[in-house]
């Protein structure tokens, strides 16, 4: 039985995946959706009650009965690069693909019915709260007088995208920033506007969730950091990330987020307060993982090479300097 | 007529270095022009920032 991994060729952190299942003696393949009839081939019959199919890819003929998982990592639009791409080969090859790969048995890393709804931030805010992990005070809106009135109210806030895309042409990245007091909020008119109150932290948590398995990283702020740095991934690093210990009750919730969300892997993102307590930012369904497991040495690549193969019994046990650790 | 979420918006410089490995089709990894496995140079990935968290973001919603 083989893994199927949909990803674009240069994703180095899926490699870290694929080479823990080549260690494990289980069959890959992996392709990106937008080499389709350019390198990539597929084939499907339904004849009487019955359904059968297969790809082909560079050589490697895998049936669809033969997937044990799917693994939908970062895979590019089908067919984009096809010898004559357009938006109609595109959904066709879509339709094709991804209609017959759901006929299969496979298990879903995650099912493309769940990863859509789960990359909603408002919803995901929702979700949090649900679950019961704390989320801090949030106002999506184009009102400007509303806006202009949650900040005031929250007294320090901040704004960040709703949707966590960077915009391009040109390439800019969106960070998480701090409003200044006093600004003109006019321009909220012209687009959906996400403000937060802002949680004054002590360090930054990644939670990277595996099926059932929890990993948790710590990356504390320096005391002396400027409140204007408020993105990890933009701010001045002053420690790397370190293993945590996953608080119970977070755990608790944390599991009944994937469950409501239909998730096999979720990278969640808290902000620790000077209480300890972790507030909900958001939850990446196919959240970067390489840069924590880089370092911390958690496991994170061979538990998901071993949840994709099947096996949710614990890889070897992890233990690591309990002196980095979190309680 | 800029939303007011673009007033916070900064140019995105790291995300267009090109990375010094290539994809190997027969293996399914990335491999560095010495044949190395890219994955196992812990050092060159922590460099490049390739697996980070701002990564991939030109294409994908998720970070």
């Amino acid at each position: 039985m083989t893994v199927l991994i949909l990803t674009s060729d240069e994703d180095v952190t899926a490699d870290m995946v694929v080479l823990r299942l080549g260690e494990a003696g289980v069959p890959v393949v992996r392709f990106d959706p937008a080499d389709l009839t350019n390198g990539v081939a597929l084939t499907g019959e339904y004849a009487g009650d019955d359904c059968g199919g297969h790809l082909s890819v560079g050589g490697r003929l895998v049936g669809m009965s033969g997937l044990r998982s799917i693994w939908v990592r970062r895979p590019g639009d089908a067919a984009a690069r096809a010898a004559q791409p357009s938006p109609w080969l595109t959904q066709e090859s879509a339709q094709a693909l991804y209609g017959m790969l759901r006929c299969s048995d496979a298990r879903w890393m995650n099912h493309p019915d769940a990863a859509p709804r789960a990359r909603h931030k408002p919803w995901q805010l929702r979700l949090a709260q649900r679950s019961g992990l704390p989320v801090p005070a949030t106002l999506i809106t184009t009102f400007p007088d509303t806006a202009r009135e949650f900040a005031e109210r929250h007294r320090d806030v901040v704004v960040k995208p709703v949707s966590g895309a960077h915009p391009q042409e040109p390439p800019r990245a969106v960070p998480t920033s701090r409003v200044a007091p006093g600004t003109d909020f006019s321009a909220v008119a012209f687009g959906p506007t996400l403000l937060q109150q802002r949680v004054a932290k002590r360090a930054d948590i990644r939670l990277t969730a595996v099926g059932d398995r929890l990993l948790a990283a710590r990356k504390p702020v320096d005391p002396d950091a400027h409140p204007d740095h408020v993105d990890v991934r933009f701010a001045p690093s002053v420690s790397p990330w370190l293993p945590a210990e996953v608080p119970p009750r977070v755990a608790v919730s944390v599991r009944r987020y994937l469950k409501a969300a239909e998730l096999a892997y979720g990278a969640f993102d808290f902000a620790e307060d000077a209480d300890g307590t972790w507030w909900f930012l958001e939850c990446n369904q196919s959240g970067q993982f390489g840069f924590v497991e880089l370092d911390t040495g958690q496991p994170i690549a061979e538990t998901i090479a071993h949840w994709l193969a099947g096996d949710d019994r614990p890889v070897e046990p992890y233990t690591h300097d309990k002196r980095d650790a979190v309680p | 007529m800029q939303p007011f979420t673009l007033n916070y918006a900064r140019p995105a410089g790291q995300l267009d270095v090109t990375a010094p490995y290539a994809y190997d089709s027969a293996l399914q990894l990335n491999v560095l022009p010495d044949g190395r496995i890219a994955a196992t140079d812990h050092a060159i990935l922590l460099t490049l920032g390739t697996t980070t968290s701002t990564a991939g973001s030109k294409t994908h919603f998720d970070d």
